[in-house]
């Protein structure tokens, strides 16, 4: 057994922690208060300019081929800075990779090497919509082919970066007789496709910089060749695609929860030089110390799946555990964070107020816990 | 196409250093390595001086063996190969011994047309290894310079130095030796691509059997003690009386006389 991570590994690691230390974390705050667009735009568009966007994309089609350890690794550093774009680059490798494991060479070569280069700021994942969040297989969104074009109808929701993606991945039902879960297609969308409408913004209480919109398809006309894979096979790409984004999304809350850690033990570093008190000190050393633990558990489970998934075996019980796992241990040291530096961990001068809006919705997107309880349990009883 | 050489430094990231808070004593056991700043902005230069004119870039450091992962961070920033001059008794060496070792590395290579260099290291900041090491070579320096243009087919670089009180233009004709200031260019986060292909680059490992050994130091190094900042914890209020006891202490501490 081999705990070592390779060289190249610990490469992107490295280039991805250097990247936050000069990039990101001067601007984080920064992001998520004003929410500037455009300056959240130019930080996706130098992360794909290093090579960032698909990590786990063929070089040929302008990816880095780095594999999935070395995701989960990336977005770990990136998460330790701005979740907001931590995920946004999170979901663009995710459409990347979707693309190319499913899509026809045509399609690969149109839209991969644009989420790569940072042409497309970023790619959206339209799967959720209003009654079919953790349950996506009663989604109501329709397709139906008229001559060489789908006609998508119907409303997503809470669909990250959606006013500035390049292309979304829309799944919709293709075949109404179909059992549930088996009529469901998969399409790739372009903002400009006629029909297609941004629809109104969120407010949501963490990850302000990145923009959460709804997706409305009103007689949306999409070429009969954009529809990825085979017909009414669409649930089954967004069931192994939405593994992958776990590893992803788990990842980044491990990124923000040591991001909260650290600043915690700074802190306490600080004060114990100037005489904190017994009983506070005892209380914050027990928190240091269990969720530290918690957070190195994750870790290992995290790059577990990911290895996993690297080696083409099945995966989506690990995923499912490291996402679960990651996103309750972040969420504990984001809370016990604040609780170790108090009033001051309160305010907006303090970054762990920022880590503590931001991590609460890790556990929720992507599958919220309890879904991934089920997969697990699902896999245990098979 | 444009031969450069650019020389760096693999020095202790300074944010790492901690400072024993008795005896003043640097600690440096859990210290990380880099590239000196300024030689990192004298490599982006070379790497800018490639994507305009082409140019070939050769990386060359004095190190000890243990310093092997400076290569593969020189490479990924534009150099095309490594120069590693590496000994374990490289280590501390003065401006003078490191020139005389760069210098010796450097006429192994062949022609060039010009060095580039920090104009000084992180660490010790002598602001000597540039100057001395055109003086081995035989070749012009300008130092000081915070804006480079090469003339195409006239073998000359126009460097503008930035002085304490004006900005000195001057035209050097190459070879030359060229140390820059922070202020020349913006070095680049290397991208993944470029990071995992500077393991696949060139390395010349030269042994110290290969070149003569470096003089004899010059100078001893007798300590070196951090800066400390003590906290006394004093407070004082705005009335009169407290600006008299606030005036007090700073005259005890000696702050003022």
């Amino acid at each position: 057994m081999d705990f070592e991570l390779t060289q190249e590994q610990k490469t992107i690691r490295d280039t991805a922690a250097q990247f936050v230390k000069h990039e990101l974390e001067p601007i984080a705050a920064e992001l998520d208060q004003t929410k500037n667009r455009e300056k959240l735009k130019g930080i996706l568009k130098k992360l794909a300019d290093l090579g960032f966007m698909g990590l786990n994309v063929d070089r040929k089609y302008g990816g880095t081929a780095a594999g999935t350890v070395a995701f989960s690794l990336a977005m770990t550093e990136l998460g330790r800075a701005c979740a907001s774009t931590t995920v946004t680059t999170s979901v663009t490798n995710m459409v990347a990779e979707v693309i190319q494991v499913v899509g026809s060479e045509p399609l690969r070569e149109k839209y991969i090497p644009s989420l790569c280069n940072g042409e497309f700021a970023a790619g959206g994942f339209a799967l959720t919509e209003a009654g079919a969040g953790s349950d996506p297989a009663a989604m109501r969104m329709s397709a139906v082919l008229d001559g060489d074009h789908w006609v998508l109808n119907g409303q997503k929701l809470f669909i990250s970066s959606a006013e500035f993606a390049g292309v979304f991945v829309v799944w919709a039902v293709s075949d109404k007789e179909a059992r549930k879960g088996k009529g469901i297609s998969c399409f790739l969308v372009e903002p400009s496709f006629p029909g297609l409408r941004i629809g109104k913004e969120e407010k949501k209480l963490g990850q302000l910089a990145s923009p959460t919109n709804e997706l409305i398809c009103d007689n949306c006309l999409v070429p009969k060749e954009n529809l990825l894979g085979v017909p009414n096979d669409g649930f089954r790409i967004a069931a192994a695609e939405l593994a992958g984004g776990r590893i992803g999304i788990g990842s980044m809350s491990l990124g923000i929860g040591l991001a909260a850690m650290d600043f915690a033990r700074d802190y306490v570093k600080e004060q114990a030089r100037l005489d904190l008190p017994a009983f506070r000190r005892r209380g914050a050393d027990r928190m240091l110390a269990d969720n530290t633990t918690r957070l190195a558990g994750a870790r290992f489970l995290l790059l577990r799946a990911a290895f996993l998934k690297d080696q083409k075996t099945f995966y989506a019980k690990e995923a499912s555990m490291a996402k679960v796992y990651a996103t309750e241990a972040a969420n504990q040291a984001c809370h016990d964070a604040m609780e170790i530096l108090g009033d001051y961990g309160y305010t907006q001068d303090c970054p762990v107020e920022r880590f503590y809006r931001d991590v609460r919705v890790t556990s929720i997107y992507e599958g919220t816990s309890e879904i991934q309880r089920l997969i697990i349990a699902r896999e245990l009883l098979r | 196409m444009l031969k450069v050489i650019t020389c760096f430094k693999w020095v202790i990231d300074e944010a790492d250093v901690k400072v024993d808070a008795s005896s003043r004593r640097l600690i440096l056991d859990r210290v990380g390595y880099k590239i000196s700043l300024y030689d990192r902005n004298a490599i982006e230069e070379a790497a800018l001086l490639q994507e305009k004119h082409g140019a070939s870039i050769v990386a060359v450091t004095v190190a000890p063996p243990t310093a092997k992962q400076c290569l593969k961070d020189a490479l990924s920033r534009g150099a095309d190969k490594a120069c590693f001059v590496n000994d374990p008794s490289l280590v501390d060496l003065e401006p003078t011994q490191t020139a005389a070792l760069l210098a010796a590395a450097i006429k192994g290579q062949g022609d060039f047309d010009l060095i580039l260099c920090g104009e000084g290291s992180s660490d010790l900041y002598t602001q000597q290894v540039g100057p001395i090491l055109a003086e081995k070579l035989g070749i012009p320096c300008g130092t000081y310079v915070n804006k480079l243009t090469v003339i195409e087919g006239e073998k000359r670089v126009i460097a503008e130095r930035k002085l304490d009180d004006c900005v000195e233009i001057v035209s050097i004709q190459l070879p030359a030796l060229v140390t820059v200031l922070p202020d020349i260019n913006t070095p680049r986060i290397p991208t993944l691509k470029q990071v995992l292909a500077a393991g696949k680059k060139p390395v010349d490992n030269i042994t110290l059997d290969k070149l003569e050994s470096p003089s004899e130091p010059g100078l001893e190094t007798t300590s070196i003690l951090g800066a400390t900042m003590e906290r006394r914890r004093l407070k004082f209020g705005a009335e009169a009386e407290n600006i008299r006891a606030a005036v007090g202490a700073l005259l005890k501490e000696g702050v003022i006389t």
